[in-house]
């Protein structure tokens, strides 16, 4: 049975969110920032991508390119909750649905559209929906995978909706640039485009031997790309984490190593809680460490056993600090807790082991009935937290639904 | 700009829209809800808030409603 995949991508998410909550910038070019004083645009409104304002460029850059631009700080809390809202609005029309990011998603309607009137007429319901309940808009994609069905949206955007069907696959890919498809970047075009490879319909008819031979298996990959087929199930159920990580880019450099080991054991707190909410051990801590030059590196280290424990993570963490000579302040920490299993329920032999679980659980429910880190430790009571930044992993439920204030 | 102070609000509840602001008493002035421009729902811990970004016509407001402790908060305005 072909399958009918759609894929409904928000339109310019959150800069559609703040004009719609403030009638005063509706029309007007807009840009989202983050709080801290190294941000860059989250992403802009259509008004101002027409003077060339892209996502990822700093404040000053799109001043240049748009003076009348205006600054929206980023409220997390509000994209959050009405991308958990989106959901219910997917889940009327299939049980199959993979909240791919924050404003994109993917639905799997092949057994249950003909029960609404067909994909299209869910498409525009959804986007009805949408429009009814937020006054912002979306674009649908419909296709017989994810592949081709995100280019749909991609190509009706904006408050669009195109249906790519199987027998027009092959002639919407030939004369498109490659870099129009998704997972082809810009070095990838340069690459293919080294053997005359330039369109998706060159690259559907390319020999594997070619592209194996550049690319390995991925040679062959790029070639179903090309021919828009694309294998890739939805990920409906969530999987099973690899890892389970924090990290913070800091407003102000910092130097004192009193306020370094503050923020590992913050940000060991913030590992372990959220292993131990899901049931996670896990064996191997990993300490990132950048500096203000944005040289980046990890440093690991495994531990006897598997633990969710914060002392043990940031033990582990904080031992990684002292094999390190720091040679300069540090702009961003990451903690990461790795190598997971589901728990363990051991008999702890030992009376402090007993007491840490004890004091842990307390502090979890604490923690759980009035908010996060309202019951703190004390070598942390007098710092201040820094806003979040919503991580591209994040998703509306699960290990990954993480709590981004402003 | 954030202000944070409890406030006195006259509220509509009913469906699609559970409850809605219509008329809300500041600093001794009585001001009309013209349009809830945006409502999204913020948890702390098992508390759930309800946040109402607003307009009188004039000046955009966001109101807050807790519903643990059935307080209203005039969280920020923007002239």
């Amino acid at each position: 049975m072909t399958k009918i995949i759609l894929c409904i991508d928000m339109d310019a998410f959150f800069a559609s969110v703040e004009q719609q909550s403030n009638p005063k910038l509706r029309g007007k070019p807009i840009a989202v920032i983050g709080l801290g004083g190294r941000t860059v645009i989250t992403t802009r409104s259509y008004e101002a991508r027409k003077f060339g304002v892209k996502t990822g460029m700093n404040v000053y850059e799109a001043k240049k390119l748009c003076p009348h631009i205006i600054f929206v700080v980023g409220d997390n809390e509000k994209y959050t909750h009405t991308c958990t809202e989106l959901q219910k609005i997917y889940l009327q029309f299939t049980p199959d649905v993979e909240a791919y990011s924050i404003d994109e998603a993917f639905l799997d309607v092949t057994t249950t559209h003909h029960l609404f009137g067909g994909p299209e007429a869910i498409g525009y319901s959804i986007k009805k929906q949408i429009k009814d309940q937020f006054g912002i808009t979306c674009t649908a994609g419909i296709a017989p995978n994810i592949l081709i069905a995100k280019l749909a949206s991609d190509i009706a955007k904006p408050d669009g909706l195109r249906w790519i069907k199987p027998e027009d696959v092959e002639a919407v890919l030939e004369e498109l640039p490659l870099k129009e498809l998704w997972g082809i970047g810009s070095r990838l075009t340069e690459k293919l485009g080294a053997f005359g490879i330039k369109t998706c319909g060159q690259l559907g008819r390319a020999p594997v031997s070619l592209l194996r031979n550049k690319f390995g298996i991925m040679g062959e990959h790029l070639k179903t790309m090309g021919m828009g087929l694309c294998n890739r199930p939805l990920y409906v159920h969530e999987e099973d984490p690899k890892s389970v990580g924090h990290s913070i880019t800091f407003p102000k450099d910092l130097s004192d190593r009193k306020d370094i080991e503050a923020e590992i054991l913050k940000l060991s707190e913030m590992v372990g809680r959220r292993a131990r909410r899901y049931c996670f051990t896990g064996r191997k801590v990993t300490l990132v460490v950048r500096y203000p030059d944005f040289q980046t590196f990890s440093r690991q280290t495994t531990l006897p056993d598997y633990t969710s424990h914060t002392h043990e993570i940031y033990k582990s963490a904080l031992s990684i600090l002292n094999g390190i000579r720091l040679r300069d302040n540090v702009r961003l920490l990451g903690v990461s807790l790795s190598d997971l299993v589901r728990e363990r329920h051991q008999i702890l032999l030992f009376e402090e082991q007993r007491r840490e679980k004890a004091l842990l659980q307390t502090m979890d429910t604490v923690n759980d009935k009035f908010g996060d880190f309202k019951l703190i430790w004390a070598s942390y009571l007098e710092q201040k937290e820094p806003p979040r930044v919503i991580s591209p992993a994040w998703k509306p439920s699960g290990i990954r639904h993480i709590r981004v204030r402003n | 700009m954030h202000i944070g102070e409890a406030i006195s609000v006259i509220a509509s509840f009913g469906l699609p829209y559970k409850i809605r602001p219509v008329r809300f008493k500041w600093n001794g002035r009585l001001f009309e809800v013209k349009e809830i421009t945006y409502s999204w729902q913020t948890k702390e811990g098992q508390t759930k808030v309800y946040h109402f970004s607003i307009t009188d016509g004039k000046t955009l407001y966001e109101l807050s409603f807790d519903i643990v402790s059935l307080l209203w908060h005039i969280e920020r305005l923007e002239v």
